[in-house]
Formats: structure tokens, C-alpha cells, sequence
């Protein structure tokens, strides 16, 4: 399957000229790349820069102000509620929080997609859920409900969720975030493994540079709301771009108390998320 | 004991992985038996091939033997790796029942906990609204403002509503039987007593504990479950001063201005009825309302109300700060919460019904 994902001609998702506003705050101003299929396209940039924002709106959760967002050829930004429903089922969202429903235990939340359209026989679902949950190391939390859990289980069982369907695109926001590094090392073998056996596209969004250097095909880099670096990992590590080279090694913001004051840069808020 | 042998087709998929479960079930498989899994012929397969590979090591645990496999190559080695833990886990068991006699003794002992906590709430609650400001320990007076805006003013409109269309249905009622005897000037006393003494009271409550008591609940859980209270708690800060005292304040100050409010409204729409439906005079009507109540009357609505203010803010704190479980905790409790209040609400009048029979009159 990875094989014949990776010989099809052209993007799997392309997004040009992306714009994007919160009420009249512009997010981001312009920004344009392509994902290819089977690949791990890792979006970096600073807090509150807007990779949330850029995820929600690939994945049809947010519509723009203006730009397209094309997946398989079909501009997403164009579609009604029940086609972008359609384009929503191939694609697997794991949210930076997890995402999970609390009333139901984490077992039924990696089966509702399974139930509702997974066109598996109900027989097959209880050992497809534990299989998945196996997968992201929390075979033994199937009953438990999501408040009984570490946030960083909370997180692997949204990615349990979000692979339910087999979807041949990953959306996963902040996976190692507030894992231990065990963990968060186990999590970038889980992205390889699946992306290797189920030729499965990821679009990560990280922060961490063990992991980017680790699972990144290629890196964009997002800062006051444009793409300032769009490139391989070398290609990133060797780059002149003073924001990049500063990210790579790990300096220190002298800006950072300038940021908030940028004209259109914005302030932090991360509990808008 | 020999292994049992099932050989596996060239691709491991849903269908071909039900098929195989199929077949393996038709084995007898004994008591510390094996189930040898043969993937040497197979090139490729997926998740929902590995799962029934799990549905079908579970059906082998269950009778006592296990699943083993050999000859994988390539891609099915690499997914068999994924797939093992879940094949060498032990055999699943359901969460346990909890009988009835546990539960029983489960609830006993929980009600008692929850009324020490309920009790300790009202005490500390009572500490920081009435002793603490005196004793220059803070309160958050700024807050207080907002919260009786919030409780107060934005209600007036609904209670208003609810007042008026009940005394305008209580004049209705009472109408229909006094007028047979030429005696509709006594609605007038009717309405006056009936909301002086009890119904703009309890109707009041009713609004403000739909309104603010499903609030406070809804808010207070929320805090909770996104570990707000925590970070309070953490800041040395004190939950009851820092979040119910305000509110309880705010309403107690608030509720007996709505009562008025409820007492006026439900006359008003009495005395439509009998303005223009009963054709007695305005001035004869409101002649004959003011000499129907004594002030000792109109002090018993308003204590009442009092009291129901404590009851809706206690409550709702008590139930949003017990809350277990995400966002259907937190919808739970609010209902939990509103339940309780108008429960409360009506045994706290009846008590006061008494204490007025018995002993004030
Ligand atoms: N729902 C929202 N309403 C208004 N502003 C928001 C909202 N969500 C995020 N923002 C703002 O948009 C900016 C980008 O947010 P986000 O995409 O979440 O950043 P991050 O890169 O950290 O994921 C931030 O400045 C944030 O304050
Ligand atoms: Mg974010």
C-alpha cells in the first residue's frame, strides 16, 4: 500500500495563498505548500503562531478568508457540510488535547467511527479496538473512562481514534507535548511504523527537535503568520534564515517580550485552543 | 500435543481474516493446546486482519490454549510485531458487577460524606461572607457588582413574566368560583395574600434557581474539571472566599428585591383580570388589595426569599464542586443541582409554613 501511495503522481494536499482571520486579528497572511502522500510534513513555528489555526482549517474544521485548500484534487474550501463530511472520513484528526467524548469509556470512543461508518461487522470491532489501543500501548486502559487518564494517554488514545478508520492522512497536533521522553520516543516509532505499513500521510504539528529530526520529511516553518522556511530537515539545519537557525538551536527569544507588539503579530492565549 | 495448523491465504484482510476465524473454530482446541498460525504464504495484510488474528487468540485463551504463529516475512513480520502484545496479553475480563447489598452500603456511606461536606461548605461559606470582611480578611467586592448584575438585573424580565401570567391565572382560577357568589372584589385579597405570603416567593425561586442556580453549577464544575480549582487551591486560595462568598452575598442582597419584584408583577396581573375581565373599579381593586395584607405578610415572602437565596447559591457551589468526570460530569451536576434546589425550595417553605401556623400566628 505504501508503495502505490508513493508512485501517485502529484500532491495529496495542496494549500495556496491561505488566509486567515479571527474576528478582524489576521492568523495567517498567505500561506501556500504542498503534502505529498506518504510523507511526514512537520509544522514548526512559536507559540500562538498559528499551527492550530492551520491545521483546523486543512481539515475543513475552520473555513478561511480567502485561498484554497485542495485534498485529492478537490478544493475543500468550496464543498458543503455533507460533501466536506465525506473528505472529513478519510482523514484522521488526533486534537492536542486528545479530543476524547467523557462519557464513554476509551474503548467506545476508538469504535464510534467503526460503528458509525467503518463497514465493519460489529464482530470484528472489539479486537479492531483492542488492536489499535495495543498500538499506542494502552491495551489495558479499554474500559477505563478518559478522566481516569494521564494527559499523555489522553493523547495516545485520540491517536488510537484517529487510526480507527485506516484514513490514509493524519492530522495530529502536538503529539510529544507533554509526554515523557520514553514515551514521546515511542510515539515517533508508532508515526514510522504506521506511515512504513499503512503508507499513511502525517502532517505533525511539534515543537519537539528530537522528534522533527527524528520522523520530519520535510519541515514548514510558520512565524507572525507567513511560511518563512519550507524544506528537508538538512535543509533546515544548514539554513541562513535567522528564525530557523535560532529554533534549531534552541536559542532563547531576545524578542520575545517584542512579540505581542509586532503590527498584526498577536499574544499569546493558548486557552482559546 | 501437537499443534493445530491453520494456514492463512496470501492476503490477511477483513474478509479472508473472518473466513480464517471460521475455520479455526472448527477445531477442537484442548486445554493447554496450540494454535499454530501459519503465515508463510502471506505477502500482505492489514489492521483488520490483525484484529481478527486478536478475535481469534481470545477464542484460544478462552478454551485454555494459545496462539502462536510462525513464518512471517517482511511486512507481516513488521505488523505481526505491531500486533503481538495484544496476542500475548492475557485473556481479557470484563469490569466487575457491583452487587446490590455493595451498592446500598456504597450509597450510605456517600450520602453521609456528602452532607459533612455540604455542612462544611455552609460553614465556611457563612464564615467568609459575614464574619470574614468585618474581620478585614477580603472580599471580593468588585466581583460582587458583576455578580449581582448578573443575578439580579438580567433576571428581572423573566421574573417579571412568570409573576404576572401566575397572578393573572391565580385570578383566573379564583374568579371563577367567587363571582358565582357576587364576591369578585375578594380575588383581590386572594391575589394579594397568596403572593405576599408564598407564591412570589417560590415562584422567584423557581426562576432564579433554573437561571443562576443551573449557573453557578454549570460554572463551578466547569472550573473544576478543567483543574481551575486546582490552580486556586494551589495558589493558596481559598475556594469559599475566593468563589462562593461573592455569590452568595450577591443573591442574598439580590433575591428579596426580585421577591418585591414578584410580589408587584403577580398583583399587576390579578388586577388585570379584575380591571377589565371582572369590570371592578382600579381604585375599589386597590383599595381593597392594600387593606387585604399587613406588612407582617409582605416580611414573610421576603424572609422566605432570604433563605431561598442561601439554599439556590449553597447548592449550586455543593453540587459543581463535586463533580466527577468530564462534560457529562458537569451536565449531571447541573441537573443534579436544580433538582435539588426546587426540592429544597418547597421543603424549606413548608417548614416555614409551619413555623408561621404555630408559633408567628
Ligand atoms: N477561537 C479563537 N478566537 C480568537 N483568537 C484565537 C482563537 N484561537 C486561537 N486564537 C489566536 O490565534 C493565534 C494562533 O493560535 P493557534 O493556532 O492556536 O496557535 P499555535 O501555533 O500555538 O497552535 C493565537 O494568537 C491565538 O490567540
Ligand atoms: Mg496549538
Amino acid at each position: 500500500m505504501s508503495v502505490d501511495a508513493k508512485n501517485l503522481a502529484g500532491p495529496i494536499i495542496r494549500v495556496e495563498n491561505l488566509v486567515t482571520h479571527y474576528g478582524d486579528t489576521p492568523i495567517l497572511k498567505g500561506v501556500s505548500f504542498c503534502v505529498d502522500p506518504g510523507e511526514i510534513f512537520v509544522i514548526i513555528g512559536g507559540s500562538g503562531c498559528g499551527k492550530t489555526t492551520l491545521l483546523k482549517h486543512m481539515t475543513g474544521l475552520l473555513s478561511p478568508t480567502s485561498g484554497k485548500i485542495v485534498h485529492d484534487g478537490t478544493d475543500i474550501t468550496l464543498l458543503d457540510e455533507d460533501e466536506l463530511t465525506r473528505v472529513q472520513r478519510n482523514i484522521g484528526i488526533a486534537f492536542q488535547s486528545g479530543g476524547l467524548f467523557n462519557s464513554m469509556t476509551v474503548g467506545d470512543n476508538v469504535a464510534l467511527p467503526l460503528r458509525e461508518y467503518g463497514k465493519v461487522g460489529e464482530d470484528l470491532i472489539p479486537s479492531l479496538v483492542r488492536f489499535k489501543l495495543n498500538l499506542v500501548g494502552l491495551g489495558a486502559a479499554e474500559h477505563l473512562m478518559p478522566d481516569e487518564l494521564s494527559g499523555g494517554m489522553k493523547k495516545r488514545a485520540g491517536l488510537a481514534r484517529a487510526i480507527a478508520l485506516d484514513p490514509p492522512v493524519i492530522y495530529f497536533d502536538e503529539p510529544s507535548a507533554g509526554l515523557d521522553p520514553i514515551m514521546a520516543s515511542g510515539l515517533d516509532d508508532l508515526i514510522l511504523n504506521l506511515r512504513r505499513l499503512l503508507g499513511i500521510t502525517f502532517i505533525i504539528v511539534t515543537h519537539e527537535l528530537d522528534s522533527i529530526r527524528k520522523i520530519s520529511d520535510r519541515i514548514l516553518m510558520l512565524d507572525q503568520g507567513s511560511a518563512i522556511f519550507l524544506g528537508t530537515l538538512a535543509e533546515a539545519e544548514s539554513s541562513d534564515a535567522p528564525r530557523v537557525r535560532q529554533f534549531f538551536e534552541r536559542r532563547a527569544d531576545e524578542f520575545i517580550a517584542q512579540r505581542g507588539m509586532v503590527p498584526g503579530g498577536h499574544e499569546e492565549e493558548e486557552g482559546a485552543e | 500435543m501437537t499443534p493445530i495448523r491453520i494456514p492463512v491465504p496470501g492476503e490477511l484482510t477483513q474478509e479472508t481474516g473472518r473466513a480464517l476465524h471460521r475455520s479455526a473454530r472448527e477445531h477442537a482446541l484442548q486445554k493447554g493446546g496450540v494454535l499454530l498460525v501459519d503465515l508463510s504464504n502471506t505477502r500482505t495484510m492489514d489492521a483488520r486482519g490483525g484484529a481478527w488474528l486478536l478475535t481469534i487468540a481470545e477464542w484460544a485463551k478462552a478454551r485454555g490454549g494459545e496462539l502462536a504463529w510462525e513464518g512471517a516475512s517482511g511486512q507481516v513480520a513488521e505488523f505481526m510485531e505491531l500486533v503481538e502484545p495484544g496476542l500475548k496479553a492475557a485473556l481479557r475480563k470484563k469490569p466487575r458487577r457491583v452487587g446490590l447489598l455493595e451498592n446500598l452500603g456504597d450509597a450510605t456511606i456517600r450520602a453521609t460524606a456528602e452532607v459533612r461536606e455540604f455542612l462544611n461548605l455552609l460553614v465556611d461559606a457563612i464564615y467568609w461572607t459575614i464574619l470574614a470582611p468585618f474581620l478585614g480578611r477580603g472580599f471580593r467586592w468588585g466581583l460582587l457588582l458583576d455578580e449581582m448584575h448578573e443575578m439580579g438585573v438580567r433576571a428581572v424580565r423573566i421574573n417579571f413574566m412568570m409573576n404576572f401570567l401566575l397572578g393573572l391565572t391565580i385570578a383566573m382560577l379564583s374568579a371563577a368560583q367567587l363571582r358565582t357568589f357576587g364576591l369578585g372584589i375578594y380575588v383581590a385579597d386572594l391575589v394579594m395574600i397568596g403572593f405576599a405570603r408564598e407564591l412570589a416567593a417560590v415562584m422567584t425561586a423557581v426562576v432564579v434557581a433554573a437561571r443562576t442556580g443551573a449557573a453557578i453549577a454549570a460554572e463551578l464544575a466547569t472550573m473544576k474539571v478543567q483543574e481551575e480549582i486546582d490552580a486556586l487551591r494551589g495558589m493558596g486560595l481559598n475556594v469559599p472566599q475566593f468563589l462562593v462568598a461573592p455569590k452568595l452575598l450577591a443573591l442574598t442582597l439580590v433575591m428579596p428585591c426580585l421577591v418585591s419584584l414578584g410580589m408587584l408583577s403577580g398583583i399587576a396581573g390579578g388586577m388585570i383580570w379584575g380591571v377589565y375581565v371582572l369590570d371592578i373599579r382600579p381604585d375599589a381593586w386597590l383599595n381593597e388589595t392594600l387593606g387585604a395584607a399587613k406588612l407582617k405578610d409582605i416580611f414573610q415572602g421576603l424572609f422566605k426569599g432570604f433563605f431561598f437565596a442561601i439554599v439556590i447559591v449553597l447548592i449550586g457551589c455543593h453540587n459543581g464542586l463535586r463533580v466527577e468526570g468530564g462534560s457529562r460530569g458537569v451536565g449531571l451536576m447541573t441537573t443534579r443541582a436544580v433538582v435539588q434546589d426546587i426540592f429544597l425550595i418547597i421543603v424549606v417553605d413548608m417548614m416555614f409554613a409551619l413555623l408561621f401556623y404555630y408559633v408567628v400566628d
